[in-house]
């Protein structure tokens, strides 16, 4: 069975039209949609025109009113600071964590080892409520480390890190050693500068997980002031006067930004991150 | 998440040594571990394992959020409600349906996917990057971008299938339309991470295999029939467990585009869990469908490790 | 060890990061004694307004506020959460229906000895029942609201119709759909100008109790026999607040939500979904909404607009209630927060507060200060107030009961069956009573 290569090349430009019409035409809308005042916003949709896609009479208005009237930038950065924290204390964590258990042998380590293996199958959601309870119980609702607390010992990142550390050679560290370096020269200056991509990886996992969440701070936040912008957004669309609608699209481009940037710079970084974690094993 | 690599991890964890009298400086060392791991392990504990303990103990109570004070003992009457009344099963049950459409949507679609990343056709780097994008997207705006695309009398997808000559179709606020709805909405969320891995997976595949069957005389579709696919099972259990478990603990399109209706059609069980506890004020109650809701996750997760561990560990 | 000083550093600024800021009056008197911060939680928008509050700061100068903004939306979860947190908030604004629910939790502060005189005999009786529990009064209430047609009288008089203006000749539901259908523009469904505009509560879809509920109620009789269907479909809860059954399944009832039914559905004069400003946008002919409204219209016509009041089927009637304001049991000051509280709702502040929003007030001696309610369109509120109004049906768990009928209602107007939905609803809201 033989087919010309120019229906071939034909059938394949229409299923990578088709996958690419599928993934950007939703962003396309929504992002042109959030520079249509409310009147016009649905008249290229029924009937559909290309119009809906380009903002044929673009207007300002709904990101003026979004930075004016709601706290959006507030919520902006709230999840910069928490996404930011999220990561550092993450990542310097788990690495000590790990340093300990892939550099030192000690009594224990098995043990230590299974708790923490088990807390990987944990699924968050379930624990909202008693979650809620114990850091509201500390004192940490209505905080920004309220928000990222909870997360911060990432037996994932652990994990990750785990592995990194265990390729790395041993004999790196043996001249140190025999120079006299302590374990914390040992661990910042030769172990550190040595994973800096699998760090990468987790301090991007972790911040566009912190980033995107949005279950538990809308649980542990109540104060608009300590608000993340996913809340932000997302109650935006359900107050007593229903907003905007063009309002509530340039919320979501304004939320999604960010990531999606930062996604396109660090692609690499991302989908290895996704797969080492699973495939590699 | 992985599973596969906490298996390795654990296996290398636990190579023991063979005792020896204990040195001074091993004593320094043990010292030294236990301070690097402790701001990890107490963090660990205090919010893993103390709300386990704190869940279990709600469950057996009736208390409100309102007043936490006030709790009354009820021993198993959370769990006996459970089967009394339908609202467990019902979103138990809707939640598993949810979690079915989406393992079998995501899983054929990411696997042509990968297959197509995988081949020498152009435009490869553009579709990657293209179907990764729901993925870094938050799950509250890919919720508010579907409740527009999805809306009855204005949405998009309304829009393109006028244009083919279909009608209005009325999605969320239909019992009947509600639900696949959500599912083809976590499909496009979804399949681009699910097609990362199958990919990941391909091209981990020594292609000695498949070269020496194409040699052999077998015809591409048989070689992907007989060798890749039966050389993907571990991937795609993979992929089928992370699908899973990610359904199950879906909670934003409920509480944003459906608040669970219309009829419980999209009751996912988080927002049930979340609603009984918040709104209802029955966090005893909530408590208790936690503990099953953690229970059945553990038990898919236990039998992907048992799954992965007897039959595919090459 | 280094790293964890740098730890704890770390944990530090983020706890300062995480600290609220305090909002000052601006032109505090000097304060001699020990300065209070009450601790307000209201919704955006909302009263206690800044004169009144500044006013009062001036007499008080030791009192400051901090104030936290919830969308009403989010509001019932707010309070639920904060209440029983370790640091609750001093006031809550919250929503009316409520009170008895948030006494019987011990999240109210009883505020009966803290009233003025003369207070018992100036309030609203409908009022005092909503805000009172066992004998006290846990909020003195501001303001009063309930909600009638508007109607666009431009798109009206193209389609000739002339909607009543006054409660004796009110439109039943069947003459109000007919008057929905002739001023409709398009196609049923999805029509360009739709004959009855969605509401701007919630999300914008169909269900809420305080609009809805008043369907069914409204083919109920409050005369008629105790035991009677029709009696339980007017009152939709028993007396005593610990039965629904028989009394949201009913006949009447199901005959009612039929016809509500048929608005989004056959006869499709009504979406769906939210649309923001459909009736203010020109999109819709009627519209149901409080005095907010209205006054925003008296302050900027858009269009030609009137209010008729709210259609009937056997028994007129509207829903009244509003968000209140109260004082919370663990404040740590209580008297100056009671103060304040009781403060705002009487007399002069009273005024200020209610004249803000345009909803009505809540004190009878207030009625003749407010001019725009003495004449049409604006009187069909007080009127339909004295004669028709009843609260939301009221007991400990409201705030369920709202869920739970929200839920069903809505599931009505997307299409399901009366009867199924409300008997499984009724099923639900005994299972929490009987709690």
């Amino acid at each position: 069975m033989k087919t010309h290569p120019l229906q071939r090349a034909l059938f394949v430009a229409l299923v990578i039209a088709l996958i690419l019409c599928c993934f950007l035409a939703p962003y396309a809308w929504i992002v042109s949609s959030s520079f249509k005042n409310q009147l016009t916003l649905f008249n290229d949709v029924t009937p559909l025109s290309w119009k809906a896609f380009f903002p044929v009479e673009g207007t300002l208005e709904n990101y003026r009113t979004l930075f004016e009237r709601t706290n959006v930038l507030r919520a902006l950065l709230n999840t910069a600071i928490v996404a930011g924290g999220q990561v550092a204390l993450t990542l310097l964590l788990c690495a000590m964590a790990a340093y300990s258990l892939t550099r030192i042998r000690f009594p224990g380590a098995k043990i230590v080892f299974v708790m923490i293996l088990l807390t990987f199958l944990l699924p968050i959601e379930a624990l909202m409520v008693p979650l809620y309870q114990v850091v509201s119980g500390l004192g940490l609702s209505n905080t920004l480390l309220g928000i990222m607390i909870p997360w911060i010992a990432s037996p994932f990142g652990l994990f990750l890190l785990k592995q990194a550390f265990e390729e790395l050679p041993v004999e790196l560290e043996d001249a140190a050693r025999i120079d006299g370096a302590g374990h914390v020269r040992i661990f910042f200056s030769i172990v550190l500068p040595n994973v800096k991509v699998p760090m990468l990886t987790l301090g991007l996992i972790t911040f566009l997980f912190s980033w995107n969440s949005f279950l538990w701070p809308l649980v542990i936040v109540q104060d608009p002031a300590h608000q993340v912008i996913q809340v932000a957004i997302a109650q935006q669309g359900s107050p007593t006067q229903l907003p905007n609608w063009g309002e509530t699209f340039a919320g979501a481009t304004v939320a999604t930004l960010p990531l999606i940037l930062l996604f396109l710079l660090l692609q690499k970084y991302f989908t290895q991150g996704m797969t080492t974690s699973g495939i590699k094993g | 998440m992985s599973v596969p690599n906490i298996l390795t991890a654990a296996s290398a964890g636990t190579k023991a040594r063979a005792r020896k009298p204990v040195t001074r400086r091993q004593k320094r060392d043990w010292v030294f571990a236990a301070g690097f791991l402790a701001p990890f392990m107490i963090l660990l504990l205090v919010f893993q394992y103390v709300p386990l303990v704190v869940m279990a103990k709600n469950s057996v109570l009736d208390y409100s959020l309102l007043n936490p004070a006030v709790a009354k003992f009820v021993g198993l009457r959370n769990f006996t409600d459970m089967i009394e009344y339908e609202d467990a099963a019902v979103s138990f049950g809707v939640t598993f349906l949810f979690a079915l459409g989406v393992v079998v949507t995501v899983i054929p679609i990411a696997f042509l996917l990968a297959l197509f990343l995988n081949s020498k056709l152009p435009a490869r780097g553009l579709v990657r990057t293209m179907i990764m994008l729901p993925v870094v997207t938050s799950a509250v705006v890919v919720a508010t971008m579907w409740s527009f695309l999805l809306d009855p009398s204005n949405g998009l997808i309304n829009g393109v299938l006028n244009l083919i000559g279909v009608g209005n179709q009325p999605f969320l606020t239909s019992t009947g339309q509600a639900l696949p709805a959500l599912i083809v909405m976590t499909l496009w969320q979804q399949v681009g991470f699910g097609a990362i891995l199958f990919l990941a997976g391909l091209q981990g595949l020594p292609p000695e295999l498949t070269e020496a069957a194409r040699i052999d005389g077998a015809t591409k579709r048989q070689v992907l029939w007989n060798v890749t696919i039966p050389l993907l099972s571990r991937t795609t259990l993979f992929v089928v467990v992370i699908m899973t478990v990610f359904s199950l603990q879906a909670f934003a399109p409920a509480f944003l585009m459906t608040q669970g209706g219309p009829q419980e059609a999209t009751n996912l069980i988080v927002y049930h869990i979340y609603n009984t506890a918040f709104i209802m004020q029955q966090a005893g109650y909530a408590s208790a469908l936690s503990v099953v809701l953690l229970l059945v996750v553990l038990a898919i997760s236990t039998l992907q490790m048992a799954l992965l561990r007897s039959r595919w560990n090459y | 060890m280094k790293t964890r000083n740098l730890l704890l550093a770390g944990l530090l600024a983020a706890t300062a990061l995480g600290s609220s800021s305090v909002a000052h009056a601006q032109d505090a008197v000097a304060c001699t004694g020990e300065t209070v911060t009450l601790r307000i939680l209201r919704t955006p928008g909302n009263y206690p307004y800044p004169a009144p509050m500044e006013g009062w700061q001036k007499e008080n100068p030791c009192v400051q506020f901090e104030i936290n903004e919830v969308p009403f939306a989010q509001l019932a979860d707010t309070i639920s959460v904060q209440a029983a947190s370790s640091n609750p908030p001093d006031i809550l604004v919250y929503d009316g229906p409520n009170t008895q629910s948030y006494a019987a939790s011990g999240i109210l502060l009883p505020l009966t000895k803290y009233l003025p005189e003369g207070w018992d005999e100036d309030i609203l009786p409908a009022t005092k029942t909503e805000h009172s529990y066992e004998g006290e009064v846990y909020s003195p209430g501001i303001e009063q609201t309930t909600v009638a047609m508007y109607y666009n009288k431009t798109l009206l008089e193209a389609a000739g119709i002339k909607p009543p203006q006054t409660l004796e000749k009110a439109w039943t539901w069947a003459e109000a759909l007919e008057a929905f259908k002739a001023c409709q523009q398009g196609p049923a469904s999805s029509p360009t100008v739709w004959g009855l505009g969605p509401t701007r509560f919630g999300n914008g879809q169909p269900g809420l109790v305080y609009q809805d509920l008043i369907y069914q109620r409204s083919a109920g009789d409050p005369n008629a026999d105790p035991s009677s269907s029709a009696y339980k479909t007017f009152w939709a809860l028993s007396p005593d607040g610990k039965s629904v059954t028989g009394y949201l399944n009913t006949p009447e009832a199901v005959g009612a939500l039929t016809f509500y039914r048929s608005l989004f559905n056959s006869e499709g004069v009504a979406p769906k979904v939210g649309i923001p400003n459909a009736f203010f946008d020109g999109k819709a002919c009627f519209y149901i909404d409080t005095p907010a409204a209205g006054n925003a219209l008296l302050k900027d016509p858009k269009f030609d607009w009137g209010i008729t009041p709210i259609p009937h089927f056997k028994t007129p009637i509207v829903h009244t209630g509003s968000t209140t304001i109260g004082v919370a049991a663990r404040s740590r000051n209580p008297d100056v927060a009671a103060k304040f509280v009781v403060d705002m709702s009487w007399g002069e502040y009273a005024y200020m507060n209610v004249s803000q929003r345009g909803n009505l007030p809540t004190l009878k001696s207030l009625f003749p200060r407010f001019e725009v309610y003495n004449g049409y369109p604006m009187k069909v509120f007080v009127d339909q107030l004295q004669e028709w109004g009843q609260p939301r049906p009221p007991g400990a768990k409201f705030a369920q009961y709202d869920k739970l009928v929200t839920d069903a209602l809505r599931a009505v107007a997307f299409g399901g069956d009366p009867a199924e939905l409300m008997g499984d609803a009724e099923k639900k809201v005994q299972r929490v009573l009987d709690r």
